[in-house]
């Protein structure tokens, strides 16, 4: 059996108290393997955003646990969440969140410097992310001169820098042409063809056929 | 993340915005630079009081007021202003309270244990003054009995009045030396000049010689008044006073004293106060009035600090606002330094940073330009108003305060930054990244 990056069990999440509350997920049991590429499906409104924020502990469970690598994610405390999150995954997201005023090269070392990586080892490693998505001729950019392809490119560099196991992806082609959306595909089945395990929100069926394993959400369950 | 990163971080993003982080460092200059100011005139006005005083000696001299004149001078508050309450009339009262000296009362004070001698101070006033040996061009003087020969006076040329001499003397400031008509300080020593009275009954005016026994350099101890010896204060005293009836003659309203060498100690000066405090007397050593005038000018500079105080606060507000704002613009940047696993606490301490270093910029600007200021104030005062008082530095500063200053002033900047790294540190990272 192969490794079990994150695992989900009974996952419940409730938003809101008693009389407004609303119920986003409804019991989910998931399991992601290492290595695996994994689009999370599913209308707007389905839940699969929470659900992917719950993966990515960014958000707590109302019931159910998570593992991570076999570790009960639940009974972290929030400093050892902030490790993990800093150290083993990467993010890529739909409006790409950059600082547009910075230079490209320190919108990369951002993990690094939060990591509390060496300076030295900071250029070194951004350098070579940024090399991987092609871009390393414009380090010394500003990252609002860059197009939408090209930003896109550049947060996934920021996402790799810190060699990650595991990326979360939310909605990365959704504000893209196809054909550069096409391009950030490739990118990203190219980093899981080499071992990073990843996990994209999306509801570009492209991208998602292009996954290992493609999961359905719907009103806050998988659909099988 | 590193701490060193923390601060960096914190220092480039204030320049972001940066009309925002001049204007907002404009207002914590304000308020420093105040304080620095006040504090550098009380360091420079209370250096030189110091230094004169040094040399002022008067160890052992006591000025005696009644206790009644004393509380009416300071304690009284507002009362000069009508404010006292009514009160009733006690003929015991009023009996113990002293309100003049009598030949009986500087007896009673000779008595004291330590008192080397003790006589009563007899307020003189000229009309005017002139020299016998040059142009008789008459001048408006302000003159007094000199109090103790154990005041040491800087002299630039002669010596002090001889209190014991039964010769009229008159010590002159350097200011008269021209106006009488000498050529220099030496020149004046020995000359014979006029001083004019008045009698308070008639009117008249007399005129009475006295020798100028020297001429003394720019002091505070007597304001610019010309020190007069008994000889001559006694002489002047009667003609004033001519015609009047003796109890009004002899009213005097304080004393000096000596005390013995013996008595010269802390402890020893304090048990004569003491005494003379049971008498109904109010006794004031050379220190005492230092200290006094050094509160006088404690006073006006710490209402000036206040003033730079309030700047501050208000200062200390535009932190807080410019760092809500800021919190309100990088909102997703923190939600996703957040997601990317950064700690509440850096956070925390990256906004506190940006809110010390926007007191500590302030507060730098406030030096430099309090030393710039301090020069031209310096050189300014030092061509007019101190003119006469060479050595008399106006501003000056120590570094310990100036120091203190600057942590104060980046600690109330801290507490400004509290509430807006406290918001952004509980921002939650979901929320933030939705945040458009």
């Amino acid at each position: 059996m192969a490794d079990i990056v994150i695992s989900a069990k009974g996952i419940h999440k409730t938003y809101g108290k008693r009389s407004t509350s609303y119920e986003a997920l409804r019991g989910i049991d998931f399991d992601v393997e290492k290595g695996e590429s994994v689009a999370i499906i599913g209308k707007s409104g389905s839940g699969k955003s929470t659900l992917m924020h719950l993966l990515a502990l960014l958000d707590k469970s109302t019931k159910g646990v998570i593992k991570i690598n076999g570790t009960d994610a639940t009974k972290l405390k929030s400093r050892q969440l902030n490790k993990i999150r800093c150290l083993k995954f990467g993010f890529v997201f739909q409006q790409f969140f950059m600082n547009p005023r910075d230079s490209v090269l320190n919108n990369v070392m951002l993990p690094l410097k939060i990591a509390g990586v060496r300076k030295s080892q900071r250029k070194r490693r951004a350098m070579k992310a940024l090399k991987i998505v092609e871009l390393d001729d414009k380090a010394k950019n500003k990252a609002n001169d860059l197009s939408g392809g090209q930003k896109q490119r550049v947060c996934i560099a920021r996402a790799l820098v810190n060699s990650p196991s595991v990326i979360f992806a939310d909605e990365p082609t959704g504000n893209l042409d196809s054909a550069t959306g096409k391009k950030i595909e490739d990118l990203l089945i190219k980093l899981n063809e080499a071992g990073i395990t990843l996990i994209v929100v999306t509801h570009d069926e492209d991208l998602a056929r292009r996954c290992s394993r493609q999961i359905h959400i719907k009103d806050g369950r998988i659909e099988k | 993340m590193k701490i060193i990163d923390v601060i960096s971080t914190a220092n480039s993003n204030l320049l972001r915005n940066k009309s925002r982080f001049i204007l907002t460092i404009l207002a914590v200059f304000i308020g420093a630079f105040t304080i620095i100011m006040t504090t550098g005139i009380n360091t420079g006005v209370n250096g030189y009081i110091d230094k004169q005083m040094a040399s002022v000696g008067g160890e052992g001299y006591l000025e005696i007021m009644p206790a009644s004149t004393m509380e009416n001078l300071g304690g009284g508050g507002l009362d000069i202003m009508g404010d006292g309450d009514v009160k009733e009339y006690s003929s015991e009262k009023a009996a113990t309270e002293i309100e003049f000296f009598t030949q009986k009362d500087i007896d009673k004070i000779r008595e004291i244990a330590g008192v080397e001698s003790a006589k009563a101070y007899q307020m003189t006033s000229a009309e005017y003054i002139y020299s016998v040996t040059g142009e008789a061009k008459k001048f408006e003087i302000q003159i007094g009995e000199m109090p103790s020969d154990s005041l040491n006076v800087d002299m630039a040329a002669g010596r002090m009045v001889d209190l014991n001499n039964g010769k009229a003397e008159i010590a002159i400031t350097d200011k008269f030396i021209e106006p009488l008509g000498f050529k220099d300080a030496e020149n004046a020593v020995n000359k014979e000049v006029k001083l004019a009275v008045k009698n308070q009954m008639t009117g008249q005016t007399t005129e009475v010689g006295a020798t100028i026994s020297g001429v003394m350099n720019p002091n505070v101890v007597g304001f610019g008044r010309a020190w007069i010896n008994d000889a001559a204060g006694n002489e002047l005293h009667d003609i004033a006073t001519a015609g009047l009836p003796d109890e009004i003659k002899n009213q005097s309203y304080f004393a000096v004293a000596q005390l013995t060498d013996d008595y010269l100690t802390d402890e020893k000066v304090t048990e004569v106060k003491d005494k003379l405090k049971d008498m109904g007397y109010s006794a004031m050593t050379i220190e005492d009035e230092i200290g006094m005038m050094k509160s006088f000018f404690d006073a006006v500079t710490m209402v000036l600090t206040i003033f730079g105080g309030i700047a501050l606060i208000a200062a200390s507000i535009g932190i807080v606002n410019t760092l809500f704002m800021a919190v309100q613009e990088r909102t997703r940047e923190i939600g996703l330094m957040k997601a990317m696993g950064l700690g509440k606490g850096k956070i925390r301490l990256m906004f506190s940073l940006e809110a010390v270093a926007l007191g500590f910029w302030g507060v730098v600007l406030g030096v430099v330009l309090a030393f710039v200021a301090k020069e031209v104030a310096n050189h300014l005062a030092a061509e007019t108003f101190l003119k006469a008082l060479p050595g008399f530095v106006l501003v000056k500063f120590d570094i310990i305060t100036l120091i203190v200053i600057c942590l104060i002033v980046m600690a109330i900047a801290f507490l400004a930054g509290t509430l807006p790294a406290r918001r952004a540190s509980k921002l939650d990272p979901i929320e933030a990244l939705r945040y458009e």
